[in-house]
C-alpha cells in the first residue's frame, strides 16, 4: 500500500482514531517528500546548543564534537515554537456529504494532520469550534495534542453557521500571534466571510483559510427533482435541479470567484478543497504557507 | 391476412401506452427531501414548477411502452393465419391405424410373425407426435388400445396376440378404421393394413372409403405358391336299430394348391385312432372318404377326424361331438272310445322319426294317473276330454312349468270334453263342427312362414299344403292372447299356439286321421307331425360341433335332458360356469356376463359348473371358407378403401381451412411467447431503471466532476 493510498480521505475515513490517522498522514507524506524540492524548508540550520538529557543523539553535531569536544545539537529554523490553532468549522451544513467522507470529517482529518504535523515542528497547537457561536476551544500549548485530537473527535456539526461572530470572540481570546487554519465551507456573504476574517489578520495573526466543499455542491449532478432541505435551518424549498443547475453553478462560480478575490486582495492564504481529494494536497498547500511565512519572517 | 387477433377488442388496451408517456413527460418529485448544506444560492434562484417536456430516460421509455403493446397484444391472442403456415399450424403429427388380421389363415406358415413384425415396424416409427392405435381383426374387428404413442403399450399388446380361428372380415377393420380415423383431429391419417389379403374375406360391395388424405399402406403377407389341405366338414350318420353305431364320412379340400394331394385321413374317437383311410385330393376340389362304423358307448364322445398336418394345421384336425340318442317321450291321451286305428297316422309318423326319435306312450284320458305327466316333454290331447281333477290340475302344472300340450279338436272334442281346467288353459270351448264342400273341401290358406314351426316349409319344394283338403273342422275362438298360425281359406282358425307359463300349448282343429281331411296322406304330414312333435316338446337339437366365431348363450344353448323343467345341462340354475378353452385359459362365466361365450379357438370347450360335477364339451372348428387360401390383389383392396382423388387441397390445408380462429390460436400459443418477452423486458426495465436510480443520487466520478465543476 503507498503512501497516496493512506492519503485517500474515504480509507482514512476507516481510521477511527484521529492520532493514528493523523501519524499516517504525516508520517507518509513526509516519507513521500523525501525527494521534493521542499524537503529542506524546515530544518534549515538556526544554531547549536549544548546537549540536553532526552536529547535524541542522532542530532548531536559529531563535527563539532570532533573538534571542541563537546556535544553540541544542531537547533533549525523549524523548530522554532509558534502557535498553531484550527478553527473548524461544526455548523450544520459541515454535515453534508455526497460521497462516503463529509465536509466534517474531512475538516476533522485535516485538522487532526495539521495539528499532529506541526506538534512534530514543535508548535504548540490548539482549536477551536464553531458554528454560530464558539462550541469548543482548546488554546495553543505544546501538552495539548491529545486534547486538540479528542476535541476533534467528538467534534459533531450541527446548528446554525456564521463566521463574524465566533470568529470575533476568538479574535478576543487569541492574545499571542498564532497560525491560524479556518476549516469552513464558508455559507456567508465573501464581504462577510472577509470581513470576519480581516479583523484576525488585523490582530497579525497568519490565516489560512481551507474552504471545504463536497463535489456535489459544485457540480450540482441532481437529476430528480425533490424537496431540498437546508441542513442548518430545515427550511425546504422545491427543486427541479434540471431547470436550476446552471444558474445554481453560476451563482456558485461567483460565490468562489468573490472569496477567492477578496482573500487575495487581503493577503489571507486561500485554497479550496474538494472532499474526494487526497490530503497531501491540502498538506502539500499548507506546507507552502509554511514556507513563505517563513521567509517572510 | 397472415397475422391477426382472436380478441382484438384487447387492443384497446394499447391506450395504456400513454402511462410511460405521461411518467416520462410529467413533473415527477421525490417525496424524501433532498438534504443539502445550504440552500442560499438555491433561494437566490426564481422558482419555477417546470413541467418536463422532453423524454429523458429514452431507452427505459421504449422498454415500458414495448412492454406495454406486447402485454396487450399478448392479451389479444394473436395467431398466424396463414394458408403455406398450414403445417406450422396444425402440425406434423400422424394418426395411424394399424389393422393386424388374425385370421385363422393367418397362422399359416410364417404369415403371423411376419405380421406381427410389420406392426412392430410402423410402432417402432412412431414420432412423439404420432398417434397409433392397434386393430387386430378376423371377422370382426377389435381396438386393443386407445390411440397412443406409447410404443411400450402397443408393443406389449402384439406380444400377446395370438391367431384365431375365426374367419376374415375385412369390412369391420375398415369401418372401425375409417371411424378411428374419422375422430381424430391430427393432420396426417395413415392405414397399415397388414393382412394375407384372403379372398373369401373381401366383399367389394362393403368398401368404404377411408377420410380424406387417408394413406393406405398395404403390407402383404399372402404366397402364391401356398398350397393347403384341409377337413372341411364331417357327415355323422347312425347307423343300427337303436342308431348305437356311428359312420363317419368326412370331407376333405384341397381349396389351393397345384397338384393333387395324396394324405391319410384318421379318425379318432375318445382320443383312439379307430380308423385311417388314405385320399388322393385334387388340387381346387375335394374328396368325401367314409370310415367304417364306430359302435358307440351310451354317452357322449368326443371325436377327431385328423390329416396329415401342413403349413395351416388349424384346419387339419376337425372335432365333433356325438350325443347318446335319446327319445323324446311323448304321452298321447285318446277317448276311452277311440277306435283302434283312429290314431294309426299320428303314431306311424311319430313312430318313423330319428331326429330325434319319438318315444310313444298311448293311454286314455280317463285313465292317466296323476304322476302320469311326469319325465314327458309333451302330452298329445287326441280328440280327447280335457281331464278333470286332480289328473286336470296336474296337467295344467305341467303345462305352466315347461311341458307342451298337443290338443287335436275332433269329433269328440265337444263342449262337453271341455273341463274347468280346460277353460283356465284354453279358454272358450271350441264350437260346433264345420263341413265343407265334399268334392273340393277347405284349405289351408294363411300359414305363418315366419314362424319356427312352419319355417323349414317356406323355401322347400315339392311340400306343399295347399293340396291337402279339409272337408271339416271344428270352429274354435281362441283366446286374445292366442296366435294363429295357419288357417283354413275361410279365415277359420286351423292351428293356434298359446303359451301358459313356461309351457307351450297348440290346438289342431281338424282331426288327425283322415276323415275330416286327407292331410294324413299327403307328404308333408310327416315332417308337419315331426315340428310339430319337436316345437311343442321344446325340442333342440345340440350341434355336433360349433363353427369358431360363434357366440353361445350358454344358458339358452345347453338344454336340460330332464324333460318337463327348464335349464341346462347344469340343472335349472346354472350359476358359476368355468370355461377351459382349448388353449388352456379359464374363465368364469355367470349371469352378470350374461353365460355369453364366444368362441374364438379350435378344439374342444370344456364347460362345467363351478359346484363341480362332470364338464360338458364343445366341439370347434375354425371356419372352413379359412381353408382357402385364394387371395386377392392387395391393390384392389387399397384402391377400393383409399380416399378418392382431388376434393380440396391437402389434409393439412382441409384441416387447417376448418380450424376455428380460436382452435388456431390455441394451436399455435403465440401469447405464451409474446408474455415471455413482455417478462423479459419488465426484468430489463427492472435493472435498467434500478441504475439509473442509483445514479441520481450518487456523485458523479471525479474526471466527471472536474469536467463540469466550477474551480
Amino acid at each position: 500500500m503507498t503512501a497516496t493510498r493512506f492519503l485517500d480521505p474515504t480509507v482514512l475515513a476507516r481510521i477511527g482514531n484521529l492520532e493514528l490517522l493523523a501519524r499516517t498522514v504525516v508520517d507518509g507524506f513526509i516519507n513521500g517528500l523525501h525527494h521534493s524540492p521542499y524537503f529542506g524548508l524546515s530544518v534549515d540550520f538556526a544554531e547549536h546548543r549544548p546537549y540536553m538529557p532526552g536529547d535524541d543523539i542522532r542530532r548531536v553535531d559529531w563535527r563539532v564534537f570532533g573538534r571542541t569536544d563537546r556535544f553540541y545539537v544542531k537547533e533549525f529554523e523549524a523548530d522554532t515554537n509558534a502557535n498553531f490553532v484550527v478553527l473548524l468549522d461544526v455548523s450544520g451544513s459541515m454535515r453534508y456529504g455526497s460521497g462516503p467522507v463529509s465536509k466534517l470529517d474531512y475538516g476533522r482529518f485535516l485538522a487532526a494532520c495539521l495539528s499532529y504535523f506541526s506538534r512534530r515542528q514543535r508548535d504548540r497547537v490548539g482549536i477551536a469550534t464553531f458554528t454560530d457561536r464558539v462550541v469548543d476551544f482548546v488554546p495553543a500549548s505544546a501538552k495539548h495534542l491529545d486534547i486538540v485530537l479528542h476535541t476533534i473527535d467528538r467534534a459533531e456539526a450541527k446548528g446554525a453557521g456564521s463566521l463574524e461572530a465566533p470568529l470575533l470572540t476568538l479574535t478576543e481570546v487569541l492574545n499571542r500571534r498564532s497560525i491560524l487554519v479556518l476549516l469552513s465551507d464558508l455559507y456567508e456573504e465573501p464581504d462577510v466571510v472577509m470581513h470576519a476574517v480581516a479583523r484576525l489578520r488585523a490582530r497579525g495573526h497568519d490565516v489560512i483559510v481551507f474552504h471545504l466543499l463536497d463535489p456535489a455542491e459544485i457540480a450540482f449532478p441532481f437529476d430528480e427533482a425533490a424537496p431540498f432541505q437546508d441542513l442548518e435551518t430545515g427550511e425546504r424549498i422545491p427543486v427541479v435541479p434540471e431547470t436550476l443547475r446552471d444558474e445554481y453553478r453560476a451563482q456558485m462560480r461567483a460565490h468562489l470567484t468573490a472569496v477567492a478575490d477578496r482573500m487575495a486582495r487581503n493577503q489571507v492564504d486561500y485554497g479550496l478543497f474538494e472532499t474526494s481529494r487526497p490530503l497531501d494536497y491540502a498538506l502539500f498547500e499548507y506546507l507552502s504557507r509554511r514556507e513563505r511565512l517563513s521567509r517572510v519572517r | 391476412m397472415s397475422f391477426t387477433f382472436l380478441a382484438p377488442l384487447f387492443l384497446f388496451g394499447a391506450l395504456a401506452i400513454a402511462i410511460p408517456v405521461f411518467v416520462h413527460l410529467t413533473h415527477r418529485e421525490r417525496k424524501e427531501a433532498m438534504l443539502f448544506p445550504s440552500l442560499m444560492f438555491l433561494r437566490r434562484v426564481p422558482y419555477r414548477t417546470v413541467r418536463r417536456q422532453r423524454i429523458r430516460n429514452w431507452l427505459l421509455f421504449l422498454l415500458r411502452t414495448l412492454a406495454i403493446l406486447l402485454l396487450v397484444a399478448a392479451f389479444a391472442r394473436p395467431f398466424v393465419d396463414r394458408a403455406s403456415l398450414a403445417t406450422t399450424v396444425v402440425g406434423d403429427s400422424r394418426e395411424i391405424v394399424i389393422l393386424l388380421d388374425r385370421s385363422a389363415s393367418m397362422a399359416y406358415g410364417d404369415r403371423w410373425d411376419r405380421g406381427v413384425g410389420a406392426a412392430r415396424e410402423v410402432v417402432d416409427g412412431l414420432r412423439a407426435e404420432d398417434r397409433a392405435t392397434l386393430v387386430l381383426f378376423a371377422d370382426r374387428a377389435d381396438a386393443l388400445t386407445q390411440p397412443t404413442n406409447d410404443q411400450a403399450t402397443l408393443g406389449a399388446v402384439l406380444s400377446e396376440a395370438r391367431p384365431l380361428s375365426v374367419g376374415t372380415r375385412y369390412a369391420p377393420a375398415v369401418q372401425l378404421a375409417r371411424d378411428l380415423l374419422d375422430a381424430s383431429e391430427l393432420p396426417n391419417r395413415e392405414v397399415v393394413l397388414i393382412t394375407d389379403f384372403q379372398r373369401v374375406g373381401w366383399s367389394a360391395d362393403a368398401a368404404l372409403r377411408m377420410p380424406e388424405g387417408t394413406v393406405v399402406t398395404p403390407v402383404d403377407l399372402s404366397a402364391a405358391d401356398a398350397a393347403n389341405v384341409a377337413v372341411s366338414g364331417v357327415q355323422l350318420d347312425r347307423t343300427g336299430s337303436d342308431g348305437s353305431r356311428l359312420v363317419v364320412t368326412a370331407r376333405i379340400t384341397a381349396a389351393t394348391g397345384d397338384s393333387a394331394t395324396q394324405i391319410g385321413a384318421t379318425l379318432e374317437i375318445e382320443g383312439q385312432v379307430v380308423a385311417t383311410r388314405q385320399v388322393v385330393v385334387p388340387a381346387g376340389n375335394a374328396v368325401t372318404t367314409m370310415f367304417a362304423p364306430v359302435q358307440l358307448p351310451s354317452r357322449k364322445v368326443v371325436g377327431r377326424v385328423r390329416i396329415e398336418a401342413d403349413a395351416l394345421p388349424h384346419d387339419d384336425v376337425f372335432g365333433f361331438t356325438v350325443e347318446p340318442r335319446a327319445e323324446v317321450p311323448l304321452l298321447i291321451l285318446h277317448h276311452p272310445n277311440a277306435r283302434p286305428g283312429e290314431l294309426l297316422y299320428l303314431r306311424q309318423a311319430l313312430a318313423i322319426g330319428t331326429t330325434p326319435p319319438f318315444g310313444l306312450e298311448i293311454a286314455p284320458a280317463t285313465a292317466i294317473p296323476p304322476n302320469g305327466f311326469d319325465d314327458r316333454a309333451a302330452v298329445v290331447l287326441y280328440d280327447a276330454p280335457f281331464p278333470r281333477g286332480v289328473a286336470g290340475r296336474r296337467l295344467r302344472d305341467f303345462v305352466e312349468s315347461g311341458g307342451g300340450l298337443f290338443v287335436v279338436l275332433g269329433p269328440r272334442s265337444g263342449e262337453a270334453a271341455w273341463s274347468p281346467e280346460a277353460a283356465t288353459l284354453l279358454g272358450d270351448s271350441p264350437g260346433p263342427t264345420v263341413d265343407r264342400d265334399t268334392r273340393r273341401g277347405g284349405t289351408l290358406s294363411v300359414l305363418d312362414y315366419r314362424h319356427p314351426l312352419f319355417e323349414s316349409f317356406g323355401a322347400a319344394r315339392g311340400v306343399d299344403f295347399s293340396s291337402a283338403r279339409f272337408f271339416r273342422y271344428r270352429r274354435w275362438t281362441p283366446p286374445e292372447d292366442a296366435v294363429v298360425l295357419a288357417r283354413f281359406d275361410d279365415g277359420a282358425p286351423a292351428l293356434v299356439e298359446l303359451t301358459a307359463g313356461e309351457g307351450r300349448v297348440l290346438v289342431w282343429t281338424a282331426g288327425a286321421a283322415n276323415i275330416w281331411s286327407d292331410l294324413p296322406l299327403h307328404p308333408v304330414f310327416l315332417p308337419f307331425v315331426h315340428e310339430l312333435a319337436r316345437y311343442v316338446a321344446t325340442y333342440r337339437e345340440s350341434p355336433p360341433w360349433h363353427v369358431a366365431g360363434t357366440v353361445l348363450d350358454l344358458a339358452g344353448d345347453l338344454p336340460l335332458r330332464n324333460w318337463g323343467a327348464s335349464g341346462t345341462v347344469f340343472g335349472p340354475e346354472p350359476g358359476e360356469l368355468i370355461v377351459e378353452t382349448p388353449s388352456g385359459s379359464r374363465s368364469a362365466l355367470d349371469g352378470g356376463t350374461g353365460y355369453r361365450l364366444e368362441l374364438q379357438e379350435h378344439g374342444f370347450y370344456a364347460i362345467r359348473s363351478a359346484d363341480a360335477g362332470p364338464a360338458t364339451q364343445l366341439a370347434v372348428n375354425p371356419e372352413p371358407a379359412e381353408s382357402d387360401l385364394g387371395t386377392v390383389e392387395p391393390d384392389l383392396i387399397t384402391a377400393a378403401i383409399a380416399p378418392t382423388e382431388g376434393g380440396g387441397g391437402s389434409r393439412v390445408a382441409q384441416l387447417a381451412a376448418t380450424l376455428t380462429p380460436a382452435e388456431k390460436e390455441r394451436r399455435q400459443a403465440l401469447w405464451w411467447y409474446v408474455l415471455m418477452a413482455v417478462l423479459l423486458l419488465l426484468f430489463t426495465e427492472a435493472v435498467v431503471a434500478g441504475r439509473r436510480s442509483g445514479a441520481f443520487m450518487k456523485p458523479r466520478s471525479a474526471e466527471a466532476r472536474d469536467a463540469t465543476a466550477v474551480r
